[in-house]
């Protein structure tokens, strides 16, 4: 073994080390995978099946991907997962009340399109 | 040893290829993330209803771009880029969620007004039929008005009907009562005449066309004097009673003489016995304008003077009364 070759192991060794040292370091993300499995499941319950189905289909999934990286004690990968399942939860109730809005509207301006053409024929 | 040498530069050389591709196009993820809040932050809606949204978002690129700046191998930028985008999204759906909410409100508001606008007309109608109603009943109140005029003008022209036929009736009778009443005073006028003819006939009247005329002769004067005797005195008082009864009638006194004597003596004489007359009718009552005297002497002789009888008739006084208009007609 010379001493180039030395060197590079020892290079190699470090960032080991480092990658190590980082998965230590990263405590496991009890909190955020809570706060992701609440907004799945408010999603779900908002409606978010019928008015966003992809979006919860990816926080679902993510969360399940989410529960196996913990369960590897991944928690780097479980946090990030976790996250962005918490975010396609949230897009997907927020996509779901969008649309529920909108409905909403869309009914309500159409009663005022009846109610108004109720009263021309009663006005005539 | 040789083998692990070209191995771990083989390796090296890898990656560094796969950082060199990575490096002109960027991180896809965070490119899709870019153009994606571009898009958000071109659009009013988002601006308008969700700018604490994509704020938040723009912090998140920001963070993402900051990391793939520093190092464009991050493994972490994959993930930044997706919190970026997500928050993006986020953005969007929440300016579409109040946007549809503010809809709802203006639609909601709008429905309110058309309800308004719909009980506005309804309620003009109803004040609009209450006008009309009110315009008929009054034009009812004015038709049978005119036609209670009406009916009192016919009532009026009846009554005026009746009244000139009452006041026809009692033109007719008020002739029937004109007739009777000249028929009475044609009676009254006959007693009156029958009354003047029968104290006419007692004073030994005589109808002249002067009038009526009472001659009073000598034997009711003293010879050749002027005052009356008794029995002159009492014809000339019933005279005096005739003309209390007729207080219209005047009286003319005439005196003649016969033509014995002297000419002035018989003036004197004729004067003084008209004026003894005159006095006793003036005694009487009677009111000197309506008496009138005249003395003619031996003039208008009614007999011849050549015998007693002829003189003594000569002798007299003439007492002429008017007619009713108080009259005499001068000799």
């Amino acid at each position: 073994m010379n001493n180039a070759s030395l060197h590079r192991h020892r290079r190699t060794l470090s960032a080991m080390f480092v990658a190590l040292a980082a998965c230590a370091s990263v405590p496991p993300p009890t909190g955020q995978m809570a706060v992701s499995r609440a907004a799945v499941a408010n999603a779900a319950g908002a409606g978010a099946g019928e008015f966003a189905p992809m979006e919860l289909k990816s926080a679902q999934d993510k969360m399940e991907r989410a529960g196996r990286a913990m369960t590897r004690e991944d928690y780097a990968v479980a946090r990030t997962l976790a996250e962005e399942a918490q975010l396609d939860a949230q897009l997907a109730e927020k996509k779901t009340q969008a649309a529920k809005a909108q409905k909403a509207a869309a009914v309500t301006q159409e009663d005022n399109r009846v109610l108004r053409e109720e009263l021309e024929r009663k006005n005539k | 040893m040789k083998n692990y040498r070209v191995l771990s530069a083989l390796l090296i050389g890898m990656a560094g290829l796969a950082a060199c591709s990575s490096m002109p196009e960027g991180n896809p993820a965070l490119n899709q993330a870019r153009a994606d809040y571009r898009n958000a932050e071109a659009d009013p809606q988002v601006a308008q209803y969700a700018p604490a949204e994509l704020q938040l978002a723009r912090s998140s690129l920001d963070t993402a771009n900051a990391t793939f700046a520093k190092d464009h191998d991050n493994k972490n930028i994959d993930h930044l880029a997706f919190v970026a985008k997500q928050q993006v999204g986020l953005a969007r759906e929440t300016a579409s969620q109040r946007a549809a909410e503010a809809a709802v409100g203006a639609a909601n508001g709008e429905r309110d007004q058309v309800r308004l606008a719909a009980r506005t007309r309804e309620a003009d109608r109803a004040t609009q039929n209450a006008q009309d109603a009110q315009r008929q009943a009054e034009a009812s109140q004015r038709q049978s008005e005119a036609s209670q005029r009406q009916s009192e003008a016919s009532q009026r022209s009846a009554d005026a009907a009746l009244q000139q036929a009452a006041a026809e009736r009692l033109t007719a009778a008020n002739a029937q009562a004109g007739e009777l009443q000249a028929r009475q005073v044609a009676v009254d006028a006959d007693g009156r005449a029958r009354a003047l003819e029968a104290a006419m006939a007692d004073l030994a009247a005589k109808k002249t066309d002067r009038g009526m005329v009472i001659t009073l002769g000598d034997v009711l004067f003293d010879t050749n004097r002027a005052e009356l005797k008794s029995g002159g005195t009492r014809n000339v008082q019933k005279l005096a009673d005739f003309f209390r009864q007729y207080p219209r009638r005047t009286v003319l006194i005439e005196g003649f003489t016969d033509s014995t004597g002297s000419n002035g003596r018989n003036q004197e004489l004729s004067e003084q016995r008209t004026a003894s007359v005159r006095a006793v009718l003036l005694d009487n009552g009677m009111s000197a304008e309506r008496i009138t005297t005249r003395g003619y002497a031996e003039a208008y002789p009614v007999a011849g003077n050549d015998t007693a009888g002829g003189r003594q008739l000569n002798r007299r006084v003439e007492v002429i009364v008017s007619d009713d208009s108080g009259v005499i007609a001068p000799r």
